[in-house]
């Protein structure tokens, strides 16, 4: 029998201790179509990135034709027709098509004529429409991955990674992606391609290597299962006991978002009519795997971005084209996603970091000055409440530890917050204690009868601290839930796009 | 007429070899900030080359190792240790002037008169330089002149018509996407700036031993600075270089002529020697659309 084209035996990587790949082992056949499932963070990326020589191993092998490879650069990875197309392409904008493709390939003197048509036939042969001449920053990203296409088979990829193809594309697009993963793979090629979409694993795949937690959770045969059984495979069962209290009677409407619309310049939708309303006193979680609209629906109740259509009413007052600032000052906290781009300066002092959405006026700036003993007391007095470990409060953000950090942007964002704190996944990163002292902050909050709203893609943490759960897929809201309506397996389908009542 | 055309071609060769060698090296990503030092060390480096050995190959030969080793100080701090590009840079040009002064002192003392050489000679090419107007205006220069003639096509076909080129341009745009297709960015960098350094080098030894035949501390006086200047207005490409050049080359031949004749009397001499300089914030304002390296001035850094 032939030896599997792509053989993984074994393999580890770890990222300063933590646990990226443990002992992970499967392999691929000539021609066959793989799927790699799992939630974010389950390490599909990066087990990929080893095989692409992005990344290093530490333990375990790769085979090749049933040889061990030794792949350490993307260079080598070439050199035995692996490709990878990453989620960010790898393209040069402002070059051509044609110099995208043959970049790193090509040695002195250049035939651009010549070149332009050797690229245009291999487009032709897959049918890609793709004016070869063009600027690549011109082309529409459907396309710019098209392009990507070709980089791999100029040379002569018979091995083709992708991750998370299907994210950044038109439905339309997709279909047309699945059909070139098909015929690709029909020529006796391989494909492998990271998702979390179970329709396009159903639809293209041979087989499905499920991962868990950097773990195979396990292989299956993609006529054999079905995706209640793959759900249960991805998500994790063992969930922590909620420290939520019982629900509480809901109080008024502090936020209401209507129709809300969000398009990106290629007007591809980030946000696709979705509506829903938080009260006080309510923590109104937001399920979904990164990626769905939900940063995007968090810069929209922030005011950082912009809805195309919809409104948004907060405390009886239509906020829809309102200011970041007017928004600050209405009483809307925000913890975003990104604490190191969004939430705070790390060259500053913690007093200073404070200030940051204050400092137009209020209580610590008196006549443009700013009152340096009444700020430093108040951020000592939020040290000592938050437990922050810092030397105090003109200490530098960025000599803190993450979970320091996001404590620091916390405290603000929650005093700014008189009636609405937005937490965009406030415990990404962190380690177990600093997400035990986040989520009694979120706790006390609601207690304090602020309207709270929690995204989070980690299901626990969804299910611990929220009253209502919504299901985000492509910018839609797939349902609201009552906690405790709906069983894992159930929000995992949402999660995935599949319409669950409808699938029983 | 002619005399001041003649000039304006000559004064303009070490503008264009300098925003040439600039052109090279922002394509990668790298800002040449120290261009004013390698200007400055190649004009000594040139001077004392000539003076100690006689010889004007000897004399550029050692302004392009000047210009070499300035430019790999630079690439030192900024390619391999990351550091910033406009503080690196700035920092190499008040050392470079003190360096020359210091070295200046050292080996020559202080002369009574001022130590001289003999410049490079025009070299009139046959026939050509014998075309009315245009002929002594283009083909009665110095070798410096004629090799930034050649400088120009050259480092086009480089540019756009080498997997070099593709290279270059790639590691200012988007190196990340050049390292995926197995190209070392830092490397290219690397060599690049040394190139650049080279060229400026060269470029600047024109002020001493294509000009004026002398060295005082203050021989360059801003032109490294207008090189990088022009590198931003011509787009960075060698055309744009090309044209953005001869614009300096002639207001500064304009400006030698008019302080030689006494000036004007309606404008002012001070004007008239500003007008390189005022000339460039112009262009900048009036310039929409520039093609800026998406990576400029940002260090390469490679995750692991």
């Amino acid at each position: 029998m032939q030896p599997p084209v792509v053989e993984i035996c074994h393999v580890s990587k770890y990222f300063s201790k933590v646990i990226a790949n443990s002992d992970v082992s499967f392999s691929v056949g000539k021609g066959e179509v793989v799927a790699l499932l799992g939630e974010n963070g389950a390490g599909k990326s990066t087990i990929m990135k080893i095989l692409y020589g992005l990344y290093s191993a530490v333990e375990g092998e790769i085979l090749i034709d049933g040889k061990t490879a030794r792949i350490k650069n993307p260079k080598d990875a070439m050199s035995y027709g692996i490709a990878m197309i990453q989620q960010h392409f790898s393209l040069v904008f402002p070059h051509t098509v044609t110099e995208n493709v043959i970049l790193g390939n090509v040695h002195g003197w250049i035939r651009l004529e010549e070149h332009d048509r050797k690229v245009k036939a291999i487009a032709d042969s897959y049918g890609f429409d793709i004016p070869v001449t063009a600027k690549v920053g011109s082309l529409a990203v459907g396309i710019q991955q098209k392009v990507e296409i070709l980089k791999a088979l100029y040379l002569n990829a018979r091995i083709l990674i992708m991750d998370e193809p299907t994210a950044v594309l038109t439905p339309q697009e997709s279909e047309t992606l699945m059909q070139f993963i098909k015929d690709f793979a029909s020529r006796g090629n391989s494909v492998i391609f990271i998702t979390h979409k179970m329709k396009e694993v159903m639809e293209v795949a041979d087989r499905i290597v499920v991962m868990k937690a950097g773990k195979v959770a396990g292989i299956v045969d993609s006529r054999s299962t079905d995706e209640g059984e793959l759900a249960r495979m991805m998500m994790s069962s063992d969930l922590e006991p909620a420290v939520r209290e019982d629900d509480t009677e809901a109080g008024s409407d502090v936020l209401s978002v209507e129709n809300a619309v969000m398009t990106d310049r290629s007007g591809l939708r980030l946000l696709d009519g979705l509506s829903f309303t938080v009260h006080s006193g309510e923590i109104f979680g937001i399920a979904g795997v990164s990626g769905n609209g939900q940063d995007e629906l968090c810069e929209a109740i922030c005011g950082t971005s912009h809805l195309s259509s919809g409104s948004i009413r907060f405390m009886g007052r239509d906020i829809t084209s309102e200011s970041v600032r007017a928004r600050i000052d209405a009483g809307i906290g925000y913890v975003p996603v990104d604490r190191h781009r969004d939430g705070m300066i790390g060259q500053m002092t913690l007093s200073e970091n404070m200030l940051l959405k204050k400092s137009y006026g209020g209580e610590w700036v008196h006549h443009g000055f700013i009152r340096q003993k009444e700020l430093d007391n108040y951020t000592a007095d939020r040290i000592k409440q938050y437990q922050i470990k810092a030397t105090g409060p003109d200490d530098s953000a960025h000599n803190l530890s993450g979970g320091n950090q996001q404590k620091v942007v916390l405290a603000r964002e929650i005093d700014a917050g008189k009636h609405l704190v937005v937490f965009n996944q406030p415990t990404r990163g962190l380690d177990v204690g600093a997400v035990e002292r986040i989520h009694h902050s979120i706790l006390s909050e609601k207690r304090e009868g602020k309207a709270v709203i929690l995204v989070s893609t980690e299901l626990s943490e969804i299910f611990a601290l929220s009253d209502r759960i919504a299901i985000m897929y492509q910018g839609r809201i797939m349902g609201i839930y009552r906690n405790g309506e709906l069983t894992t397996e159930e929000i995992g389908l949402l999660m995935a796009g599949v319409d669950y009542e409808k699938a029983q | 007429m002619i005399s001041i055309l003649t000039r304006a071609i000559m004064m303009s060769t070490p503008l264009l070899l300098g925003s040439v060698a600039e052109v090279y090296a922002e394509r990668t990503g790298m800002m040449v900030t120290a261009i004013e030092g390698i200007f400055l060390l190649g004009a000594w480096g040139g001077f004392v080359g000539t003076y100690m050995t006689g010889s004007l190959a000897v004399g550029m030969l050692v302004a392009i190792a000047a210009g070499v080793a300035t430019a790999a100080v630079y690439a030192a701090i900024t390619v391999l240790l990351k550091q910033q590009q406009i503080v690196t840079g700035t920092a190499i040009n008040i050392l470079a002037g003190g360096f020359c002064a210091y070295f200046q002192r050292v080996l020559f003392g202080i002369p009574t008169t001022p130590l001289q050489i003999s410049i490079l000679d025009r070299i009139p090419i046959p026939f050509l330089s014998s075309i009315p107007v245009i002929g002594p205006m283009l083909f009665n220069q110095n070798i410096l002149t004629y090799f930034a003639y050649i400088v120009i096509p050259v480092s086009y076909i480089v540019l756009y018509r080498t997997s070099l080129g593709l290279a270059i341009r790639s590691a200012g745009e988007n190196p990340e996407a050049a390292d995926a297709s197995g190209i070392n960015v830092n490397r290219i960098r690397f060599l690049t700036v040394l190139a650049a350094g080279a060229m400026g080098g060269l470029a600047g030894s024109f002020y001493t031993i294509g000009y004026l035949g002398m060295f005082t501390t203050g021989i360059i006086g801003g032109r490294g600075w207008i090189a990088f200047a022009i590198c931003f207005l011509g787009n960075w490409n060698p055309r744009g270089a090309m044209f953005g050049t001869l614009v300096f080359g002639l207001a500064e031949a304009v400006s030698i002529y008019l302080q030689s004749t006494g000036g004007i009397a309606v404008i002012p001499n001070e004007f008239v020697i500003a007008l390189p300089y005022i000339l460039t914030i112009i262009l900048t304002i009036a310039k929409r659309n520039f093609a800026v390296p998406a990576k400029l001035g940002v260090p390469y850094i490679k995750e692991s």
